[in-house]
């Protein structure tokens, strides 16, 4: 028993090592944060183009589907995979989008904000999807009918609309899209499990790596209680007997 | 308003819309004159709001054509059902409309249902927006809703504030696509006042609508619709009270009957 408690709740390991899993935590909020905002726009665009109305825009909506289709489909890892390997080896693009180093953060940082953004703006479009679908036809109708384009339709109508019903859901692939934050520790980025697997190699004790897990909890539980209440204040909107005939 | 000489105000030609296999419209000849009221009766599935819907193109025809004080809206028919072919922005500039359901925007109090287009497509700056709202939302009997959410609002206010919406556009032609069908009866008469109000005003107005009595009252004209195709035209007086075709005989023999 004491050996199990050794081996995983270490209390004084994990303080001894406290900073540096922490540094390293502080790098996986950085990318979560990061990516987690450019594919809530990234995946906002998709969703825009993928509504796009009429015959003329027809190429620009399948290729916005087979992009969703396709990155939704693929393992994240092996994107980063790609990614990293791929993108330092284009001999024609500058150094500074081959290497990227803005600020101060190194190449391995930007790559695994690519391919965050790029499979999750994909995911995100989806929960927008759902949200713009959701709206009933009537209130594009009422927006056309009053002399607005589409585009102004959409922005001042229908998204905002949207964008309320999925607070919920996007929060929650902002979860999942924290967690998976973990996998670009594959191409050697000092984010936390990183920093925590190299602890327990050097002294094959895994307390670093549960610290590290702890430290994730401390997120993700507030956020989860959050997409709890979010969820529960969009039903009461609905049973609070507002005459929404085709909502519902 | 800028009169367009003596013509109608609005005329169409031989109008057909199909849905798929289904006809809805199977050539539909009508002419308004500039401040007439028309009232559009007829049973469900006769082409009523499809008719409608057709003159401010939310549902382009695919035959016939339609003109707009004197300019005809559908070009080239056969253009398709994007919109490319249609003079949407003459039309909608235009041509109001108010739906069953409301569709107000949910999200926006009344007094910013009734500004947010005013400012997003006649460009008027928010405190012109605002003062013309308040003044088309006073007129509908809802000066003290301006900052009511839909949902705190009634059906019959919420459509009041819908008029007012298509109103602040400043129309020339009203639309009303059985507005009072998802009221409830004690609602339908405050809606009703309103667009006396307007049809006393000289606002060119037609109405779809299953109010027998407000039709007989307000209508210069009856037009009576089923099948796609309009049965009868004429005054109240006559096509209501004492009609020609036996279709509309039997129809104001089940509505009026209860």
């Amino acid at each position: 028993m004491q050996e199990f408690i050794n081996q995983f709740f270490d209390v004084g390991f994990m303080v001894d090592h406290f900073d540096e899993v922490l540094e390293g935590f502080w790098v996986t909020i950085q990318l979560s944060v990061l990516s987690g905002i450019l594919a809530l726009i990234w995946g906002l665009i998709l969703a825009t183009l993928r509504q796009l109305p009429g015959k003329g825009f027809m190429p620009v909506r399948a290729v916005t589907i087979a992009y969703i289709d396709v990155f939704r489909g693929i393992p994240l890892l092996i994107l980063i995979l790609i990614i990293a390997g791929g993108v330092p080896a284009l001999e024609f693009l500058p150094e500074s989008l081959r290497l990227p180093q803005w600020f101060g953060k190194p190449d391995n940082f930007w790559f695994g904000v690519l391919a965050i953004t790029i499979t999750y703006g994909a995911y995100m479009a989806e929960v927008y999807r759902s949200g713009i679908e959701s709206v009933p036809g009537g209130q594009m109708e009422a927006a056309r009918s009053l002399g607005m384009s589409h585009g102004q339709a959409m922005r001042n109508v229908i998204l905002p609309q949207a964008v309320r019903k999925v607070i919920a859901p996007l929060l929650n692939d902002f979860v999942a899209l924290t967690k998976d934050t973990t996998l670009v520790s594959v191409i050697a980025l000092s984010e936390v499990t990183q920093v925590a697997n190299d602890i327990q190699s050097e002294t094959f004790n895994s307390s670093a790596l549960v610290l590290g897990a702890l430290l994730f909890l401390a997120v993700t539980l507030p956020l989860a209680r959050l997409i709890d209440k979010l969820i529960a204040r969009e039903q009461g909107r609905f049973t609070r007997g507002a005459p929404r005939v085709e909502a519902l | 308003m800028e009169g367009n000489g003596s013509g109608a105000m609005l005329s169409l030609q031989g109008v057909c819309k199909r849905f798929g296999q289904l006809e809805v419209l199977r050539g539909v000849d009508l002419e308004i004159k500039k401040g007439e009221v028309v009232c559009v009766l007829g049973p469900s599935g006769s082409g009523k709001s499809t008719l409608l819907r057709c003159v401010n193109l939310l549902e382009p025809p695919e035959e016939g054509d339609i003109h707009l004080e004197g300019r005809s809206i559908c070009k080239g028919p056969g253009s398709g059902s994007g919109e490319k072919g249609w003079e949407l922005n003459f039309v909608r500039q235009r041509v109001g409309i108010v739906f069953q359901q409301f569709n107000l925007f949910p999200h926006k109090t009344a007094l910013q249902n009734v500004t947010l287009a005013q400012e997003k497509v006649l460009g008027r700056s928010s405190a012109e927006a605002r003062e013309k709202g308040a003044e088309l939302l006073e007129r509908v009997g809802l000066g003290d809703k301006l900052n009511e959410y839909p949902e705190r609002l009634s059906g019959g206010q919420q459509q009041r504030v819908a008029i007012a919406r298509a109103l602040a556009m400043d129309p020339h032609v009203m639309l009303f696509d059985e507005v009072t069908s998802a009221l409830d009866p004690e609602l339908v008469k405050e809606v009703l006042d309103s667009m006396r109000k307007l049809a006393e005003e000289g606002m060119t107005m037609i109405v779809v609508t299953h109010e027998i009595g407000f039709a007989r009252e307000v209508a210069d004209r009856v037009v009576f619709m089923d099948e796609g195709v309009i049965v009868e035209d004429g005054p109240p007086s006559q096509v209501i009270d004492s009609p020609r075709e036996e279709r509309t005989k039997k129809f104001l023999g089940l509505v009026l009957e209860h």
